[in-house]
């Protein structure tokens, strides 16, 4: 059936086939966000969270009202929705990085701009301690941001001096490493107590969220998605390479920046509030460009969000329920189903060439 | 044929920032008319075009569009007026023949960049002009040099320029592909009132095509005029270092002995 609905609108512009994938996905977000919400540690039947979700009272039997109540709304509903907009966040920075380089594997992770992020938290963190254990968001955020911009001058830097695409991501993983190596040395020598609260951090993970958190998360990313979306003219000329699009009328530079910071803050506020989280910003755009084969920024914005939240509430969910009660880093799952993804585009670039 | 003169050139100097590159460049192009550049690889071909397009600073002398100052038009000004061919392959990702060429009505659109009625049914004349309309839905990257050097054709024409600026635009083509985007290009220009300014590397292939020739050697002009005027041996020369007798002679015998040793190996 679905395959009937999109060879008939091969013929048209592909809009219809755009805005059908984007309700699919959207449909599909949903009903991942409710199995979330029922899944757990603490098994919760269907009904009974659309009860707590829509406020009406449960007169069924199970755990007691109260400690449902706050299992969903202080614990797994803070989680979903930064795994869904984080998630966001991640595949729209990597988008911009991928248009940013003409670089189809380019993403924050791999090009060290999350590293570089963790780094100046830890650092942050550590030196704050003193001062105060939970850090304010806004210190958070613009600590991660700060790392975010020192990395990606030096890829922006490198990538002056590299020709080829291919090193300019090996340098990249090479910044990456060189902030994880100082990162686990400032860690290392750091006092117990300052370290608290960095050493889940450091793995990556969506727990530990509250309202809060969840609110500056929505408020950055929504802004951020906003702003990408404004650029969607001018970001469909850059693909052409840069002399086209200014012989376009588009005004390179400023362009150039934007895409910048705008990749940059995104990556930070993952990784000021989850940490590093690896492959999604790879991956997520290169799948829904297959899917919806087409190079139109304004339709690949929404659906990188759209791809970005279901992927890692996906594995968000994967990560707490397989090896429960032990948690798995959400890197870890990420990776396990991103890395695959690269591999496959490397190839196929490969077989294009030739 | 229309013969208001569209591109005038006044004594142009360009280069980057420390090296002076080009000289003393005067010349016009005209509505309908294909200019072509000529010279030996590093002569100032591209330079040329580059100055044109903006992507190099004038250093000196004026350009003028329909006797408009290029220097003090804006950017979309520009782009609603000049269309440009870039040298080397391009690359899309997922990029439909169709969106290609919607590019070029990007000057013309508004904030979002979606299609008016008016874009689209310009978008679908410029495809049946460059006979691409049946590779619309196709991805960029699976055409053949020749079908895609054609989209981009397209895009340019429904770019609605009056001056195209191609940078090599036959290099990746066979010969006959060369000869069949050069006709079209010709064709395209004639019906639309388009000056094109373009560098070709085959000297016969320009001699052929264009209806007046540049000639460059090392940043300067050695000569401007109809081709069968202008493209004399000496010139020939001039431009490329080379005795064209001598070559012809040397050319001959080494091909001879290049069938000797592939006749004793077989």
């Amino acid at each position: 059936m679905g395959n009937r609905i999109l060879q008939k609108e091969k013929g048209s512009d592909g809009r219809t086939r755009v805005f059908f994938w984007c309700l699919l996905l959207l449909l599909f977000l949903f009903a991942l966000m409710l199995t979330n919400l029922c899944i757990g540690s603490v098994d919760i039947p269907f009904a009974r969270v659309m009860c707590i979700l829509t406020g009406t009272p449960w007169f069924g039997s199970g755990w007691d009202n109260d400690f449902v109540s706050t299992v969903i709304w202080k614990i797994r509903f803070p989680r979903a929705v930064a795994a869904v907009f984080l998630g966001g966040a991640l595949a729209l920075s990597g988008y911009l990085l991928q248009t940013f380089f003409h670089n189809p594997i380019a993403g924050p992770f791999v090009l060290g701009i999350s590293s570089g992020a963790k780094l100046c938290v830890a650092l942050t963190m550590i030196l704050m301690a003193r001062y105060m254990l939970v850090l304010p968001s806004a210190v958070l955020i613009l600590a991660a941001f700060l790392g975010a911009m020192i990395s990606m001058g030096f890829v922006l830097l490198l990538s002056m001096r590299v020709e080829r695409m291919s090193l300019l991501i090996v340098a990249g993983i090479m910044i990456g490493y060189i902030c994880s190596a100082i990162t686990d040395f400032v860690v290392t020598f750091a006092e117990d107590a300052q370290i608290v609260n960095l050493h889940n951090w450091t793995r990556g993970s969506f727990s530990g969220m509250n309202a809060e958190n969840d609110m500056v998360i929505m408020l950055l990313t929504v802004l951020c998605f906003l702003g990408i979306l404004f650029l969607a003219k001018p970001i469909s000329a850059y693909q052409l390479g840069e002399e086209y699009a200014s012989s376009l009328g588009v005004n390179v530079r400023g362009l150039r920046v934007c895409l910048i910071l705008l990749s940059s803050l995104l990556a930070a506020v993952v990784t000021a509030y989850a940490g590093p989280v690896s492959f999604v910003g790879i991956a997520v755009p290169q799948l829904v460009k297959q899917l919806v084969r087409t190079a139109r920024p304004l339709a690949l914005i929404p659906m990188c969000f759209l791809g970005g939240a279901i992927f890692c509430l996906g594995c968000d969910l994967i990560a707490r329920c397989v090896f429960a009660p032990t948690e798995l880093s959400i890197s870890t799952v990420t990776a396990v189903f991103g890395a695959p993804v690269v591999i496959a585009v490397m190839l196929r670039r490969q077989k294009e060439r030739l | 044929m229309n013969t208001e003169i569209i591109f005038t050139a006044k004594n142009i100097a360009a280069g980057y920032k420390d090296k002076r590159i080009l000289e003393g460049f005067s010349f016009t192009a005209e509505a309908g008319e294909l200019l072509i550049l000529m010279g030996p690889n590093g002569a100032g071909k591209s330079t040329v075009l580059k100055t044109i397009t903006g992507r190099l600073p004038l250093q000196a002398g004026e350009m003028l569009l329909q006797g408009r100052d290029l220097q003090r038009m804006s950017a979309d000004e520009k782009a609603k007026s000049i269309g440009a061919f870039f040298p080397g392959r391009i690359t899309t990702e997922h990029m439909s023949c169709r969106e290609m060429v919607e590019m070029g009505r990007y000057p013309y659109t508004g904030h979002f960049g979606v299609l008016g009625k008016a874009d689209k049914s310009a978008v679908d004349e410029a495809m049946e002009l460059t006979d691409v309309s049946s590779l619309a839905d196709k991805d960029l990257m699976q055409l053949s040099d020749g079908q895609r050097q054609r989209v981009l054709l397209a895009r340019a024409i429904c770019q609605e320029p009056k001056l195209l600026v191609l940078d090599e635009p036959t290099t990746y083509l066979d010969v006959r592909y060369q000869l069949e985007f050069l006709a079209l290009l010709r064709k395209l220009c004639r019906e639309r009132g388009i000056a094109a300014v373009l560098s070709v590397h085959e000297v016969e292939l320009a001699y052929r095509a264009a209806d007046r020739l540049l000639c460059i050697k090392d940043g300067r002009m050695e000569a401007f005029g109809k081709p069968e005027e202008v493209l004399k041996d000496d010139l020939l020369q001039k431009l490329f270092d080379i005795n064209p007798s001598r070559l012809h002679e040397e050319g001959h015998t080494e091909l001879e002995q290049y069938a000797a040793t592939l006749g004793r190996r077989g």
